[in-house]
């Protein structure tokens, strides 16, 4: 099985109905992403297929086949030179992690409504985001959104490209 | 603060301490600097701190970061004490002597009324407890995270060890440059004096030799660091990926096995047939184990992957026998505890006056019941554990809020010297007490015992983790008071009842201080014998029962469901006074000036009285716990079709000197999320001995669409610091239950509360 794991060429060898989850984690040691409920319940998992967010543990690994699979490991990457994303900054200067365990997933879900939306309000925000913190960051999260949008906002005025 | 001075001798750190009197002496909480794991070039000073040659300072960790901010918190006293930035400081974990035990943890278990804890002059009998206590447990070392009570038991000892390694510092400074010792001090985490400027390492070798030191505790008006709103130092690692969970460990060769147990909370394998999973891609092994500390027994798939474990316990045909013990249903739990409730006859925790013969002799009285379900933590990193058995010697990785628990646990299973347990603690995805435990520890090490030197990572699917919890036990409380005929109100008496929590954790978790009988609980009747108000005359009972369901210690413990209790009756008894409910417990705490100040810092940052659109209405509650109090005011709104939505949560807190007041608005803010999630859905069912929520579709989580605006208000304060990971959860429940009063006349006297809005 082929896939585009943050922009490089893997292959894998599992069965075609395993959970792209499984596959990250156990089979390519990308330990970011995490499991926590198994039915697409929690968000935990989520990752980007071709910049959408996806909940990888009820996804099989054939689905994902030849497209663009962004993990929590490639987000910064992804903005270039390893410079973190917006919303990575954003969630530490709003101190938004407690334990942290849901907060891959929760990076990788807000970065993908950022991504369509460059300026979400509350309800956006509201309705997009509904992966599970148990630790209940949501208030910050929520913060972390708004200020990591005015971040992308300002880094796309020209003049101020960085 | 007390100016306390003390002297430290090197040769013998303990020897040579003088401390003033107090119920923790730190000589036995310094430790020989023997006690670190050294690398090349590292010195240590003590059992705490050693200095790296590049002037980094290192700090023994004994406590976990489940989200609660520890792993920032302990470094900054460190900070504060050498006068250096957080950023020259490293932690390591702490080895398992006895000295990074956790005594704070233990001493707040002792059920004595706050009220007579407080002062210079304590009664012998409380101090003779005190005493006993600390002792025991310094003893035993237990190291424990848990029972917000990390920083409070920190605060003295690491303080000290960090302020005598400045002091010896100095005089090393002093010595070789040959300098009066008024004129070296330590700025910027660098030694400074004269013309000379050194790091810490290029003074480390001499510092550890200096023979004795004066010490003496900065003053809390020079703090610098402490009370600063400061970055957490886990933070970067949890928003890239990196952070290690007890699931992101890995191993070369490691292999992952996922547990299955029998559906009964005391069930255990009848028959087992593997065949079917053994032929399946990956499968290498399936092991069976019996029931072990209150948890069911079952059998673990070992795979290549997580998905190939899945299929593989997928595939094997298993029947279940119920084993012995099967607790009833939830339904027939509340009616026996309400029957107990009824007979009155629990063990007083707290008596004043004459309550029985005060409502006897009043006007009339008011006597109504609460009711609190059980319920699941619900951590989001599900149970797990990494071992490996080598030789005689065993491994382990797991997210543990107990590893001296652990290390005990395993020695068991494993036949094994407890010394030939190695831990490491990672990172933990949430704890709120699940991770008190150890039972599936055990699963892992018979897990790695089956297959000796490989390593295997045990998992437990959502399924397991809901079905196969130790519950927040069920409570009934039947609350009653007199009314005069002036309208005085007094002749306050509790009854209540539910499984004793403390008994059967020591059973399976620290058999050592487990007896023959159980003890009185304290952390069931907590929040109820020792509330802040002052009635004449108190009657509080509590019994212990033992349904046989699995219990344990959930984020706030017994203060979770007393403190809906206590202050929603509070609230009924202010409607029954005709009084504002502010008003009416600020004239009950006229004698309580903590207490006080943190209900009006809430009241009033939420502009308690105002006028508000007639949708929306305001519910206060005040309660203490772990040595902290917190009011909160919610603000309700009612939308569509006996729908509600929480609006705004204004949480006022004193809990002594803060450390990081990021932390605390952290913890209030999630305290508020944590407590939401319990009011509205709350609610573990046991039927047929079996739990019949198994994932969040059954069990939901508050999402952040539901998330009210928290604002935090933290109290000035000068005394020692108290907890702030639990004490936000118990008053939240009561706001909203006296709020949806407020709006609708309805009086909720059973959790969880139905109408959530969604939104």
């Amino acid at each position: 099985m082929d896939l585009i794991v943050n922009g490089q060429n893997r292959t894998v060898n599992v069965a075609s109905d395993t959970p792209l989850l499984w596959v990250l984690r156990d089979n390519l040691g990308l330990t970011g992403t995490k499991f926590g409920c198994g039915i697409s319940a929690c968000g935990a998992c989520t990752v980007h297929l071709n910049g959408q967010a996806v909940r990888t543990c009820v996804l099989p690994v054939a689905a994902a086949q030849g497209q663009q699979i962004t993990t929590i490991e490639g987000l910064s990457n992804v903005a270039g030179g390893g410079v973190l994303h917006a919303v990575q900054q954003a969630w530490i200067d709003e101190q938004v992690p407690q334990c942290g365990y849901c907060q891959s997933g929760m990076l990788m879900a807000a970065a993908a409504l950022l991504s369509s939306n460059s300026a979400p309000s509350n309800d956006d925000i509201d309705a997009a985001m509904t992966n599970i913190c148990r630790c209940g960051t949501y208030q910050r999260v929520r913060a972390g959104i708004h200020k990591a949008a005015k971040a992308l906002q300002l880094s796309r005025l020209p003049g101020t490209e960085s | 603060m007390k100016r306390r001075h003390f002297i430290v001798g090197a040769a013998g750190m303990g020897g040579a301490l003088l401390v003033g009197w107090g119920v923790m002496p730190m000589r036995s909480r310094q430790g020989r600097p023997a006690l670190l794991p050294l690398s090349a070039g590292e010195v240590p000073l003590n059992g705490w701190l050693k200095i790296a040659s590049d002037g980094m300072v290192v700090l023994a960790m004994p406590r976990s970061e489940m989200g609660q901010g520890v792993h920032t918190a302990l470094p900054m006293l460190v900070a504060e004490e050498l006068n250096m930035p957080l950023a020259m400081l490293k932690i390591e974990q702490a080895g398992a002597d006895t000295m990074y035990g956790n005594v704070a943890a233990f001493m707040s278990a002792l059920p004595f009324h706050p009220s007579d804890t407080e002062g210079p002059e304590l009664a012998t009998h409380i101090r003779a407890s005190q005493w006993l206590v600390s002792k025991v447990v310094r003893e035993l070392g237990v190291n424990i995270t848990g029972g917000s009570t990390s920083v409070a038991d920190a605060w003295e000892p690491i303080r000290f060890a960090a302020a005598t390694v400045r002091e010896r510092l100095r005089q090393a400074a002093a010595s070789q440059w040959q300098l009066p010792l008024e004129v070296v001090r330590i700025e910027d985490g660098h030694v400074v004096g004269g013309k000379m400027r050194a790091h810490f390492g290029e003074l480390a070798v001499q510092a550890a030799s200096v023979d004795a030191v004066t010490v003496r505790l900065k003053p809390y008006a020079a703090f610098k660091l402490l009370g600063k709103p400061t970055h957490r130092v886990d933070v970067p690692s949890k928003v890239n990926g990196q952070a290690t969970f007890g699931t992101d460990v890995r191993v070369p060769g490691m292999v992952f096995a996922v547990a299955r147990m029998a559906p009964t909370l005391s069930g255990d394998v009848a028959s087992l047939n593997v065949a079917p999973a053994t032929g399946l891609p990956g499968v290498m092994q399936v092991v069976q184990f019996p029931p072990d500390a209150q948890r069911a027994g079952g059998f673990a798939v070992v795979a290549r992957t997580t998905w190939q474990a899945m299929q593989g316990a997928n595939a094997v045909e298993v029947t279940w026998a119920p084993g012995v013990g099967t607790p009833p249903s939830t339904q027939a739990i509340a009616q026996q505890l309400r029957a107990t409730v009824q007979a009155r006859d629990g063990f007083a925790f707290y008596d004043k006056g004459d309550a029985v013969a005060w409502q006897a002799n009043a006007a009339s009285r008011l006597a109504v019941t609460y009711e609190a379900p059980y319920l699941a933590h619900a951590t989001l990193e599900p149970m797990n554990c990494t071992a490996q058995l080598v030789g005689g010697a065993l491994k382990l990785w797991v997210p543990t809020q107990v590893p001296t628990m652990v290390r005990a646990k395993a020695a068991q299973v494993a036949g094994i010297d407890v010394e030939q347990v190695e831990l490491v603690v990672t990172q933990l995805g949430g704890g709120f007490g699940r991770r008190l435990e150890v039972d599936f520890v055990a699963q892992a090490v018979r897990v790695a015992m089956a297959m000796p030197g490989q390593p295997v990572q045990l998992l437990w699917e959502r399924e397991s983790d809901m079905r196969h919890d130790y519950y927040r036990p069920m409570q009934v409380a039947t609350l009653s008071v007199g009314l005069g005929a002036d309208g005085t109100v007094d002749g306050l008496r509790i009854d209540s009842a539910g499984d004793a929590i403390s008994p059967r954790w020591m059973d399976r978790a620290l058999p050592l201080l487990a007896g023959p009988v159980d003890m009185p609980d304290k952390t069931t009747a907590e929040g109820l014998f020792d509330l802040p108000y002052d009635f004449k005359h108190q009657h509080m009972a509590h019994t212990a029962t033992n349904s046989g369901v699995p219990v344990g210690f959930w984020r706030s413990v017994g203060h979770s469901h007393n403190a809906f209790f206590s202050e929603s009756f509070i609230d009924e008894l202010a409607y029954a006074a005709k009084k504002d409910p502010v008003t009416f417990r600020s004239d009950l705490l006229q004698h309580a000036p903590r207490h006080l100040a943190v209900l009006r810092s809430a009241a009033q940052a939420a502009n308690w009285g105002q006028v508000l659109p007639g949708d929306q209405a305001m519910g206060v509650a005040l309660h203490e716990s772990f040595g902290s109090i917190v009011a909160q005011v919610a603000r309700v709104q009612a939308v569509s079709d006996n729908q509600w939505r929480v609006l705004e949560v204004h949480c006022a807190i004193d809990c002594g000197v803060v450390i990081n007041p990021t932390t605390v608005a952290q913890q209030m803010e999630g305290s508020v999320v944590f407590a939401l999630t319990a009011v509205a859905y709350g609610q573990i069912d046991i039927d047929a001995g079996a739990v019949i929520q198994g994932n969040f579709t059954g069990y939901p989580m508050l999402k952040l669409a539901q998330t009210p605006v928290v604002k935090t208000h933290i109290i000035n304060s000068l005394r020692a610091p108290s907890g702030v990971g639990e004490p936000g959860v118990p008053p939240l429940a009561p706001a909203i239950g006296n709020a949806l009063f407020a709006l609708t006349k309805r009086r909720h006297r059973r959790l969880p509360i139905d109408g959530l809005s969604v939104q």
